[in-house]
């Protein structure tokens, strides 16, 4: 007995974006960390934050963390995103 | 209405018209059918009921949804999920045309914010998504709350559950290893669905008791861990019995997870009764168990947590924010006296929703999260309008 | 959503993630999305290990956030 079934995937993607283009130095910067707040984070970031200084030359550095750490970013975070040079966000773990 | 008819009045029959649009595969056999969706990382690693055209539209006829409907928009991908593609899983899972209106509410329900879907599947923490069942639905399609309620109680409620396991995997790729990070799981990830017992209690539905007209058909979903069972036959003391409940709320607290949230307490006929002779309603119980179940951060330090208990020591962790955080559940065999307790997956990050059920034969296509199955139109269901509900004493 | 606005973004994950992370950003449709890849876990990390992530993160971001 043969059957034709179906497929029960999502076959529509969204299409894709593109990268942001990349700067050649972050001398100057202002850079935007956004942490999801969980345990170890802050001491992480805080050294990520000295590093970014004092190796790349950034210029600012902007902590956000999000409210809820399983969520996306909050809106007012996003709403940052766009007068920051860079973002590092994290971690996921 | 025979679809002739239909179509001399004017009136489509959506379903009729549009034609699925899935890719298919021929396929040789039934045990061909198999080995080509466990291979395709398509199940949930038990057999699957070949998804045909004609059993995907006869699920679509029911619930008089038109292929292309958009069930819902999953809010962090922006993924769109029709009604096509939901029905095929709700097949595979087992069902039949009767049970995919509740599959479709309770699908609807989990794609709203609060419920923070995915937080929910992706996390370490690897909960289920459990569904309860109120109304005449229940008896429409033959769900069960008595003997193994949180179990194999009946074929209605082991599809439903299975469906939206199905639907998760396929249509959101969550899977083990990959979007799913959960570190162990539990078996409600098979299936997760009860219905209320509401023939045997004179407390109200828990439709009722979360806002949906008395007598409509509803689903709740929440985000939840496995059952914690209970005992007590010793007592016929409303307040002893229910202090186990809060014990074990208290020990999920420490053990697991201290943030307050949404619980389900599952209380069977033996636990209820006198419970119910001594005049508590699900509003007292919530007002108890709010009251008891609270931990005291200093406690974690009894159960190897000293490190986090920090400067905060006499801070007091509800595990409800509020009574109304309380989901109280008539469930069970008419003997034995077990409970259970079943905690949300994390704190309040996730709510339980509560929808009712309807045809949404008109719906606007969704915002993320919002359909309104919610049949706010009022218009009768095709689930609830053949039944005569007795008036509620 | 960084990326979107023109924004170069990175994100750290450790290493039991990066395959979740990477089917993510199939399904968001971006699969040259920068990850840094830390050890594992961060969150019982003693003082010292998190510094060395810190510096790990450092050299991977270079990579990722700039253009030489």
């Amino acid at each position: 007995m043969t059957f034709r079934v179906l497929d029960p995937t999502n076959e529509k993607r969204d299409a894709g974006g593109r990268p942001a283009p990349r700067p050649a130095s972050l001398r100057g910067a202002t850079v935007g960390i956004i942490s999801n707040g969980k345990e170890g984070t802050k001491e992480y970031f805080a050294h990520v934050a000295r590093f970014l200084r004092d190796d790349l030359g950034v210029g600012a550095i902007v902590l956000r963390t999000k409210s809820n750490f399983s969520a996306p970013a909050d809106a007012h975070i996003v709403d940052e995103i766009r007068r920051w040079q860079a973002v590092v966000t994290g971690v996921g773990d | 209405m025979l679809s002739s008819e239909l179509q001399a009045s004017g009136l489509s029959t959506p379903s009729a018209k549009a034609a699925l649009t899935s890719k298919t595969y021929d396929v040789d056999d039934f045990a061909a059918v198999q080995e080509l969706y466990h291979a395709n990382g398509w199940t949930d690693g038990l057999p699957i009921v070949p998804p045909t055209k004609a059993a995907v539209e006869a699920c679509l006829d029911w619930a008089l949804m038109p292929p292309d409907q958009l069930v819902a928009i999953e809010p962090v991908r922006e993924q769109p999920i029709t009604a096509e593609k939901l029905a095929i899983n709700a097949v595979m899972a087992g069902c039949l045309p009767l049970h995919f209106p509740v599959v479709a509410t309770a699908w609807q329900a989990m794609m709203k914010p609060e419920f923070l879907l995915h937080g929910v599947t992706s996390s370490t923490g690897g909960c289920a998504v459990l569904v309860i069942i109120n109304g005449p639905v229940r008896t429409e399609i033959g769900a069960n709350g008595t003997f193994n309620a949180l179990a194999n109680s009946d074929r209605a409620t082991a599809v439903i559950g299975r469906a939206l396991r199905l639907a998760l995997i396929n249509l959101l790729d969550v899977r083990a290893g990959g979007i799913d990070r959960s570190t162990l799981g539990h078996p409600g990830k098979f299936s997760y669905c009860l219905a209320e017992d509401e023939e045997g209690t004179g407390w109200q539905p828990l439709s009722l008791v979360r806002g949906i007209p008395d007598g409509t058909s509803a689903v709740t979903v929440m985000a939840a861990m496995a059952p914690r069972q209970i005992m007590n036959e010793w007592t016929t003391d409303p307040r002893e019995i229910l202090e186990t409940f809060a014990a074990e709320m208290r020990a999920n607290q420490l053990n697991y997870s201290i943030y307050g949230g949404n619980y389900v307490i599952v209380v069977p006929k033996q636990l209820r009764e006198p419970i119910e002779r001594a005049g508590w309603s699900k509003r007292d119980i919530a007002e108890f168990l709010f009251e008891r179940a609270r931990v005291r951060r200093a406690d974690w330090a009894g159960v190897g947590k000293q490190s986090i208990v920090r400067d905060r020591a006499s801070r007091i962790h509800p595990a409800l924010s509020s009574p109304d955080d309380l989901l109280v559940v008539a469930a069970g065999g008419p003997a034995g006296g077990f409970g259970a307790v079943i905690a949300p997956w994390m704190g309040s990050k996730t709510r339980a929703v509560t929808a009712a059920i309807g045809a949404c034969v008109d719906c606007e296509p969704p915002k993320a999260g919002a359909c309104s199955g919610e049949a706010a139109s009022g218009s009768p269901t095709r689930t609830s309008a053949k039944i005569n509900e007795e008036p509620r004493p | 959503m960084a990326e979107r606005q023109g924004v170069p973004a990175i994100a750290v994950m450790t290493e039991r993630f990066v395959s979740a992370a990477e089917l993510m950003s199939r399904a968001l449709g971006m699969p040259a999305y920068g990850f840094v890849v830390i050890g594992h876990p961060i969150s019982s990390a003693p003082a010292d290990q998190l510094e060395a992530f810190a510096k790990v993160t450092i050299r991977q971001a270079r990579r990722l956030l700039l253009s030489e």
